[in-house]
C-alpha cells in the first residue's frame, strides 16, 4: 500500500502514532527515572526529573532482598519447566503430526480441549496433592505445574509446524526403538528447532510473569520468584515508591531483553496462533 | 508384528506420558474439584451437601457482583479492537519508521501484568502523577481517589487491560493486514477507488476472521486472565465490587478457613463459562467459513 499520501494526511498519522507512544511508553520512563532517586527526592517532584540521581534503591535490591536470588529461584524454575514441557511435547507432537494410529483425532482434540480449562479451577486438589506429597514451598512443585500445564498448547504450536516435515525424510520404517529415537534426535528436532525457541521465549516469558502458582505454592521468602516477590514482598514498603519502582523495573529488564534480541521468533510465533 | 500395528504402538507410547502427566495434573483434579463442588470441604474432611453451594452462589446475589465485573472487561473489548484496528491501518501505510513504532507498542505486553497493576496504582495515586497531569492541564482539582471509587477503580483496571492489549492488538491486525493479496488493492487502484472505499470494501471484510480471533481470546481472557491486574491494583475493592469471578475462586479457596466446597462450584461455574464463550468461537468461526 504505498501510495502517494498528501501531506496532511502523513502529518494525521504521525499525530496518532506518536501521541499514542508517549501514552505506550511514558510509564516505563517514569519507572526507568524514578527508580533511580531516593524517596525524599520523589515527593519533592513526582512528575518531574530528580534532584540528583541515586542508585541506592538497586544496591538494597541487591543486598537486602537478594535479588539474584529471586531472579535465580524463576530461572531455574523455568529452565527446568521447560525440559519437562518439551520431554512431554516433543513425542506427542510428533505421534499426532506423523504417525497413524486410532483415535488420533479424539485425542488430539481432548489435548486441545484442555487448553480451555482455567487453571485456577484446579488449583485446590493440586494445591493439597502437593502438600501431601511434601512439595508445597519446594520450587519443584511450581515445575510440576508449569511444565505439566503448558503442555497442550505446546503441542497445539509444535504438532502445526512438525506436520510441515516432508514424510521422506522420517519413512515409516524407522519406527523400532533405538531407530524411533535417532529420527526424533537427527531430524524431528533440529528440522523443528526455529519453533522450539519460539517456545521456549513464550513459555519462559509467561512463567518469568506468571502470578498464581507461583504464589500459592512457594511461601518461603527466599524460594519466591521474581514477580511474586515484587508483589508480596516488595509491597510491604508501598510507601517508598522509587524502592518499588526499582523492583518493577528489575522485573521488567529480562523480558523485554528477551523480546528485543529475539523478536522474529516471537512475531512467528504470534501469526502462527493468529492466521489459521 | 507388522508396520502398521509398530506405528500404532509408536504413537500411543509417545503420547503416553503426556496423558498420564495430564491425568495427575489438570482431567484428576478437575474430576476432584467437580465432586468437592457438591460438598462442604475443609481440605482435609468433606461432608456431602447436594446443590447447595450452587443454590448460594445463585442466590444470594454474589455471582451476578462477579459476573457483573467480568462483563464490564468484556464489554470494554470492542474499545481496544477499534484502537488496534485504526493503529494498524495507520501503520499499514508504511510511513517512515513504522517498524519502531510497532515495536515500541508491543513493550507493554510483554510486561507481567504484575508490573503495570503496580506501576499504574503507583501513577494513579492521589498524589501521583496522573493526578498532577490533570490539575496542570486544568482538568481536575489533583486529589481524585482513582481506586476509592468504584466507576474510577474499572477506568484504571480497563486503563491496564488496555494499555497491554494494543501491542498484541496491534501485531495481530497487521499480520492480517498483510495476508489481503496485493492485486486486490491494486484492482481496486485501477477501478478509481478511493482510499476510504478501499477500507470499507476490501480491507474491514477481509480482517473479520482477525476480529473473531482477537473479540474472542480477549473475552476468554477476561473471564480467566484479570487475576493477576486486580491482584495488584485493586485487591477487588473497594468491598467486592471490582472483583472478578477467578479472583473470588482465590479468596474462598486460599484465604477463607473451610470454603474450598464453595471456590469449588465456583470454579466449575467458571469452567462452564469459559466452555461457552469457546463454543460461541467455534461457531462463529465456522459460520464466516460457509
Amino acid at each position: 500500500m504505498t501510495n502517494r499520501r498528501s501531506w496532511p494526511a502523513g502529518l494525521f498519522i504521525y499525530i496518532v502514532l506518536i501521541t499514542i507512544a508517549i501514552i505506550d511508553f511514558y510509564p516505563v520512563v517514569y519507572m526507568a527515572i524514578n527508580s533511580s532517586r531516593t524517596a525524599v527526592d520523589f515527593f519533592k517532584n513526582p512528575g518531574g526529573l530528580p534532584l540528583e540521581w541515586n542508585f541506592d534503591n538497586f544496591k538494597a535490591l541487591y543486598y537486602r532482598f537478594d535479588v539474584l536470588r529471586l531472579f535465580g529461584n524463576t530461572f531455574f524454575s523455568a529452565a527446568a519447566a521447560f525440559v519437562l514441557t518439551m520431554l512431554l511435547a516433543i513425542p506427542a507432537s510428533f505421534a499426532f503430526a506423523k504417525l497413524r494410529f486410532k483415535f488420533r483425532q479424539g485425542l488430539y482434540m481432548t489435548i486441545i480441549a484442555t487448553m480451555t480449562i482455567p487453571s485456577i479451577t484446579f488449583a485446590v486438589p493440586n494445591f493439597l496433592l502437593m502438600s501431601r506429597i511434601g512439595l508445597v514451598d519446594h520450587l519443584e512443585s511450581v515445575i510440576l505445574i508449569w511444565g505439566i500445564t503448558s503442555v497442550p498448547s505446546n503441542i497445539f504450536l509444535l504438532a502445526a509446524l512438525m506436520r510441515g516435515i516432508p514424510n521422506e525424510i522420517l519413512e515409516a520404517g524407522k519406527i523400532d526403538g533405538m531407530r524411533y529415537f535417532q529420527t526424533l534426535t537427527r531430524f524431528v528436532i533440529p528440522l523443528s528447532a526455529p519453533g522450539i525457541i519460539t517456545l521456549a521465549i513464550f513459555n519462559t516469558t509467561g512463567w518469568w510473569n506468571d502470578l498464581f502458582t507461583p504464589l500459592i505454592f512457594l511461601q518461603s521468602d527466599d524460594l519466591k520468584t521474581m514477580t511474586v516477590a515484587v508483589a508480596t514482598i516488595l509491597k510491604r514498603f508501598d510507601t517508598d515508591y522509587p524502592l518499588l519502582l526499582a523492583g518493577l523495573f528489575m522485573t521488567s529488564i529480562p523480558p523485554i531483553a528477551i523480546y528485543i534480541a529475539l523478536q522474529k521468533y516471537i512475531k512467528k510465533g504470534l501469526v502462527i496462533g493468529s492466521v489459521k | 508384528m507388522n508396520i502398521r500395528t509398530r506405528e500404532s504402538l509408536a504413537g500411543y507410547l509417545s503420547l503416553l506420558p503426556t496423558f498420564l502427566a495430564l491425568a495427575a495434573i489438570v482431567f484428576y483434579p478437575m474430576v476432584n474439584t467437580f465432586i468437592h463442588s457438591f460438598t462442604k470441604w475443609n481440605g482435609a474432611t468433606s461432608e456431602w451437601i447436594g446443590l447447595r453451594n450452587y443454590s448460594f452462589i445463585f442466590n444470594n446475589g454474589e455471582l451476578w457482583t462477579l459476573l457483573r465485573n467480568n462483563i464490564i472487561f468484556v464489554l470494554s473489548i470492542p474499545g481496544i479492537l477499534l484502537l488496534s484496528m485504526i493503529v494498524s491501518v495507520l501503520l499499514f501505510e508504511e510511513v517512515r519508521g513504522w517498524k519502531f513504532f510497532r515495536s515500541l507498542y508491543y513493550i507493554p505486553t510483554i510486561l507481567s501484568s504484575v508490573v503495570v497493576g503496580m506501576l499504574m496504582k503507583m501513577m494513579f495515586a492521589q498524589s501521583g502523577v496522573v493526578n498532577q497531569f490533570l490539575h496542570a492541564i486544568g482538568l481536575s482539582d489533583g486529589t481524585l481517589e482513582w481506586l476509592a471509587r468504584v466507576p474510577t477503580a474499572f477506568l484504571v483496571l480497563i486503563f491496564c487491560f488496555y494499555w497491554q492489549t494494543l501491542g498484541q492488538g496491534v501485531l495481530i491486525f497487521l499480520s492480517g493486514l498483510s495476508s489481503i493479496s496485493n492485486e486486490i488493492f491494486e484492482s481496486a487502484n485501477i477501478d478509481g477507488a478511493g482510499w476510504w472505499q478501499r477500507l470499507m470494501r476490501i480491507t474491514l471484510p477481509s480482517l473479520v476472521p482477525t476480529i473473531i480471533y482477537f473479540t474472542v481470546t480477549n473475552a476468554i481472557y477476561c473471564f480467566i486472565g484479570l487475576f493477576p491486574l486486580v491482584y495488584s491494583v485493586t485487591q477487588g475493592g473497594p468491598g467486592r465490587e471490582t472483583t472478578p469471578i477467578d479472583y473470588m475462586i482465590y479468596i474462598k479457596a486460599f484465604q477463607s478457613p473451610g470454603q474450598l466446597g464453595y471456590s469449588s462450584a465456583l470454579s466449575i461455574v467458571l469452567f462452564v463459562i469459559v466452555l461457552l464463550v469457546s463454543w460461541a468461537q467455534i461457531r462463529l468461526a465456522n459460520r464466516f467459513e460457509e
